[in-house]
């Protein structure tokens, strides 16, 4: 029957029944290959085929080892054709089936005449293919001609031999090595490819000798590097041999700087982008150095080409992050990048202004990332949310704007993740910027009246439960989390119930209301939020026994549960039902330290919720728990500070020890946490002697063994002293780790009986009066300087010497005082020739203490320091003078 | 190290794909990674205009030529910059070889001398050639013009 004719244009929507493609089937395209072992060869036939078989493997298809060797047998008899485009396919399809070992062979000899054939391309092909297919043996054989080929006339001969090198240093390092003569030959070739591929190489065969590598890069700094692909090679290398060589420390040059800032001015785009980023990437990189390379970095800002924005602003986002000021320059270009099509470029931007913003900026930054927030995806809000949080820290003062920031992209559509990065981002706010707290927990309640993650709700409620009740008037909070009860799953209901309770025991005046709430949540349907409300009204006293909460309640509803969970599940699962109830007294509660192999794979990414409080009050939380249960430092009363963890060994010995100093008001306790590294080694007692005669004011009253050290299982061992109370005491003490050592054998695991006492010396270790200051911030230092009395105020000038930069002076003396940097003061401008640094903490004894520092350097790099000290108690003032003098 | 080149029709169906490198557990999030990624952003796209992303330390640069959608991944070395460079050298030999921006029935015809210009242009992972009439001449084997 005749088809009605159909004008092609019409049928445009059916154009994929046409696909050359269409119902390939690999069993069919198997059998078609058969052509291949025809007497006639049909060279146009059996391309074809060949690309019906490549397209089956680019389509991720797999042949059986069978299907593969049949399909190889079959293509080796192609070479018998001469012609050209077929031989090009052959070459192809042979590295696409990557025949195994025992196969090769039969290819060998055909590919070794291809590799001597006076056609130049059929050489390279074969060498191509071989170097794919082959092995050590046939290697050997064939290094001759590949040397050989490295400096072939023909470019694509001599790029073959070298990709071909690159490959094969993977796997047959020495025979590559012995190629580098004519590598090196290959470098200096006119042929802009061949210099790419040889200097590639040439760099790997010496990537370990930094000798080389420096006189390779010296030399071909000085001469002419035609391919801009090799030329970014070569900056690559350049910075590495500047990261390894020290510089010129009289003139402070630094060694082929000259040749990056000359290749800034280069005709290709990717070698002067490539030049500016080793410039920004520089240790140490100075203002000075820092300059030429951000204004080719912000030129490239306005490119037409996306991928030279992206480039660009994802470097100068690297800068922002250590030389923010460097990059202020670049703002009002960036600024125009927030609206780029390019989502990746455009969340670059925001994230890159929001470190370099200054606090004017703020709010017009803010109007223009709301417009752009409707129209990226959750990873890349979840990062602005980020930075947003960041800067919020940075300027407290701004709270409101960034805080309603905040509570708006919290009422709009997204994921888990999301939603997640924002609520912690709240909570992170109310706890760090008091201020912030009653409008940040009321974004929270609106967010729980529609939240669909449980995970949340929960986390909010319990969030809301701590600090609810603290506020101005916390009745306000009742109303959403009553509506939970009603409109939520069970796990929220749960929670619900156990907020309630908390603002019940905190809050007196709404006990009685709290009771009428509680009580019709025992006709819940489910039995967790029956037993709790249950729980709850007996321990609250709702049958009129008790009128005020008791410290039982309170500890229980607000008191962290002090076993940890791990002790806990490992117990509950060792329970076995019978008579005798579970006893929660009878689970241990020493804390297990993280062995060596978690604490190498824990993250320290800083969460909201994840682990409230957040990061340092969490650790003091656990070393307060530690103290109380050992009896002997149960009368030290409130623990006032704990340092961060002091190392005593050096990484990689026997036995790792660091220790944290607790300062009570009238004791210091070190703790010890010890490490055996060595498997074959039990250790027991252990104790640490400490030698006071350096640190006159201590007395030691208490110590606590170690009873058992096993391998790669941490344990503590602690030391108490006696000191002044309330007086902040310095000294010097000398530690030697004593304990029994016995063998272990490693195919059983256990210990023999006899052990032999040793020591194993540590290093020496210091309590400074920067211990004795807790790092506790203020929202707003001027409010807070102001409302201290000036009378207490102590300014005095000192000159710190010469140093290697401003910010090394600022950190040195912020280490000194082991206060905390305020309103992101401790960050020091680049360029700058002089900082101010506000910072603010709490002394031994209560007393608040303020302190103001102006830097200045000079040409000789001279560092002079004016210090101003404001605090509750004028020698306190005095005595932070003392610690700098003295320090 | 180039980790891939990608080749997908307008519905996201893939035409080529080429890993180097990277686990086979592995090829098939990165398979659904890039077309998801393409059809988010290439709407309304030209043709040749670049887009690029970043996901953890590897680098995406891709296009629009035509009906197809292109692909490629890199890392270290082949920053954003240099991929773009290698994406160039791509849509130039494909447009050489189809005559102009093709269609997905066009690019299909001339697959075989597709895989040959990606042969040439990228081998295990590393970039080979770069001009696109070299590229002409050694898929038919023939030298280059310069030499």
């Amino acid at each position: 029957m005749a088809q009605p004719l159909v004008k092609k244009d019409d049928d445009l929507d059916d154009e994929a029944e046409y696909s050359p493609f269409l119902g390939i089937e690999k069993g069919a395209v198997l059998q078609d290959a058969r052509v291949f072992n025809d007497p006639q060869l049909d060279p146009r036939r059996c391309s074809q085929v060949i690309t019906k078989l490549l397209y089956l493997l680019n389509q991720g298809e797999t042949f059986t080892k069978v299907e593969a060797t049949e399909v190889f047998f079959a293509v080796t008899k192609l070479f018998q054709s001469r012609d050209l485009g077929l031989r090009r396919m052959v070459y192809l399809m042979i590295k696409e089936i990557s025949p195994s070992a025992d196969e090769v062979i039969i290819v060998t000899s055909s590919l070794m005449k291809d590799m001597n054939s006076k056609t130049d391309m059929y050489r390279a092909n074969a060498i191509r293919v071989l170097c794919r297919i082959t092995d050590g043996t046939l290697l050997t054989q064939i290094e001759r001609y590949l040397k050989q080929a490295i400096v072939d006339k023909n470019p694509v001969v001599a790029s073959a031999a070298l990709v071909s090198g690159i490959h094969l240093l993977q796997t047959n390092p020495e025979i590559v090595k012995r190629w580098s003569n004519e590598v090196q030959e290959a470098v200096q070739s006119r042929a802009a490819l061949v210099q790419f591929h040889a200097l590639a190489l040439l760099h790997q065969i010496r990537q370990n000798d930094r000798l080389a590598v420096s006189k390779l890069v010296t030399t071909l700094t000085k001469g002419s590097v035609r391919s801009p692909l090799a030329q970014c090679l070569l900056i690559r290398y350049t910075n590495q041999v500047i990261c390894e060589s020290t510089g010129n420390a009289q003139t402070g040059e630094r060694p082929f700087y000259d040749y990056l800032e000359s290749c800034l001015r280069h005709k290709s785009e990717m070698v002067i982008f490539e030049a500016a980023r080793a410039i920004t990437e520089l240790n140490g990189v100075t203002s000075r150095e820092l300059t030429p390379a951000i204004t080719v970095l912000q030129l490239f800002l306005s490119s037409s080409k996306p991928v030279l924005r992206f480039a660009a602003v994802r470097t100068l986002n690297k800068v922002a992050m250590t030389h923010p000021m460097a990059v202020t320059n670049c703002n009002i270009d960036m600024e125009s990048l927030i609206s780029d099509q390019n989502r990746s470029i455009a969340t670059l931007a925001i994230t890159t202004l929001l470190k370099t913003g200054n606090e004017s900026s703020v709010d017009r930054l803010m109007k223009q990332i709301t417009n752009f927030m409707s129209d990226i995806a959750d990873e890349f809000k979840i990062v602005v949310v980020e930075a947003i949080r960041s800067l919020c820290l940075k300027f407290p003062l701004k709270y409101r704007a960034l805080m309603n920031f905040l509570s708006n992209i919290l009422r709009e559509e997204g994921g888990f993740e999301y939603k997640k990065a924002i609520v912690d981002s709240v909570v992170i706010l109310i706890r760090d910027i008091p201020d912030a707290k009653e409008s940040g927990l009321l974004h929270l309640c609106e967010f729980i009246e529609d939240c669909e993650f449980t995970y949340l709700s929960t986390q909010i409620l319990h969030f809301l439960g701590i600090e609810g009740p603290k506020t101005s008037d916390p009745s306000k909070y009742i109303r959403y989390i009553y509506n939970r009860v009603h409109l939520e799953n069970s796990t929220v209901r749960a929670s619900a119930v156990s907020t309630l309770a908390k603002f019940g025991a905190a809050v007196e005046s709404l006990k009685p209301r709290i009771f009428v709430l509680l009580r019709r949540c025992l006709f819940d349907s489910d039995d967790e939020v029956r037993d709790r409300a249950t729980l709850y009204l007996n321990m609250l006293g709702a049958d009129g026994t008790i009128v005020e909460t008791g410290e039982d309640a309170n500890g229980f509803l607000f008191g962290s549960l002090d076993i940890p969970l791990v002790n806990l599940e490992t117990s509950l699962k060792n329970y076995v039902p019978s008579d005798e109830p579970f006893d929660i007294s009878s689970v241990p509660r020493e804390v297990k330290v993280q062995s060596l192999a978690e604490k190498k794979a824990s993250s320290k990414k800083p969460s909201g919720l994840d682990a409230p409080p957040a990061g340092p009050t969490a650790t003091v939380n656990a070393y307060e728990r530690i103290l109380s249960s050992i009896s002997e430092f149960s009368s030290f009363g409130k623990l006032f500070k704990s340092s961060a963890p002091v190392e005593l060994t050096e990484a990689g010995t026997e036995y790792a020890v660091n220790v944290v100093k607790h300062i009570f008001d009238r004791h210091l306790v070190f703790q010890y946490n010890c490490t055996n590294t060595i498997q074959e080694q039990l250790l027991e007692n252990i104790t640490v002697i400490a030698d006071s005669s350096e640190a006159e004011d201590f007395a030691e009253v208490a110590s606590k063994p170690l009873r058992s050290l096993p391998y790669d299982s941490p344990g503590q061992t602690f030391l108490a002293f006696e000191k002044p109370e309330g007086v902040p005491a310095v000294g010097k003490f000398s530690n030697v780790l004593r304990f029994i050592v016995k063998e272990v054998d490693p195919s059983t695991g256990e210990a023999e009986d006899d052990g032999v006492e040793d020591e194993y010396q540590l290093e020496d270790l210091e309590v400074v009066t920067g211990d004795y200051m807790q790092k506790v911030g203020v929202s707003n230092f001027r409010n807070a300087w102001e409302h201290m009395d000036p009378d207490s105020e102590r300014v005095d000038e000192y000159g710190l010497g010469p140093r290697e930069s401003l910010v090394e002076a600022v950190n040195a003396v912020i280490n000194l005082l082991g206060m905390q940097p305020c309103e992101g003061t401790e960050v020091v401008p680049s360029n700058s020739r002089s900082h101010t640094c506000l910072l603010s903490g709490v002394f031994i004894g209560n007393v608040r203490v303020l302190v103001r520092l102006s830097f200045g350097i000079d040409g000789q790099k001279e560092v002079a320091m004016k210090l101003g000290v404001r605090s509750d108690d004028e020698s306190i003032s005095d005595a932070i003078h003392e610690i700098v003098a003295s320090g | 190290m180039i980790l891939a080149v990608l080749f997908a029709n307008s519905v996201g169906n893939i035409l080529v794909e080429r890993f180097f490198g990277v686990p086979a557990e592995e090829r098939l999030h990165w398979r659904s990674f890039l077309v998801k990624l393409g059809a988010d952003n290439l709407k309304g796209v030209k043709n040749e205009e670049l887009l690029v992303a970043c996901h953890k330390s590897v680098y995406i640069v891709y296009t629009v030529l035509g009906d197809v959608s292109i692909f490629v991944v890199g890392k270290d070395e082949y920053d954003e910059l240099a991929l773009s460079e290698v994406i160039f050298v791509i849509t130039s030999a494909v447009k050489d070889v189809c005559g102009k921006p093709p269609t997905e029935r066009l690019f299909l015809d001339k697959y075989g001398r597709i895989c040959l210009c990606l042969d040439e242009i990228v081998w295990t992972g590393l970039l080979e050639n770069t001009e696109k009439d070299r590229i002409k001449r050694m898929i038919r084997l023939k030298p280059p013009t310069e030499f």
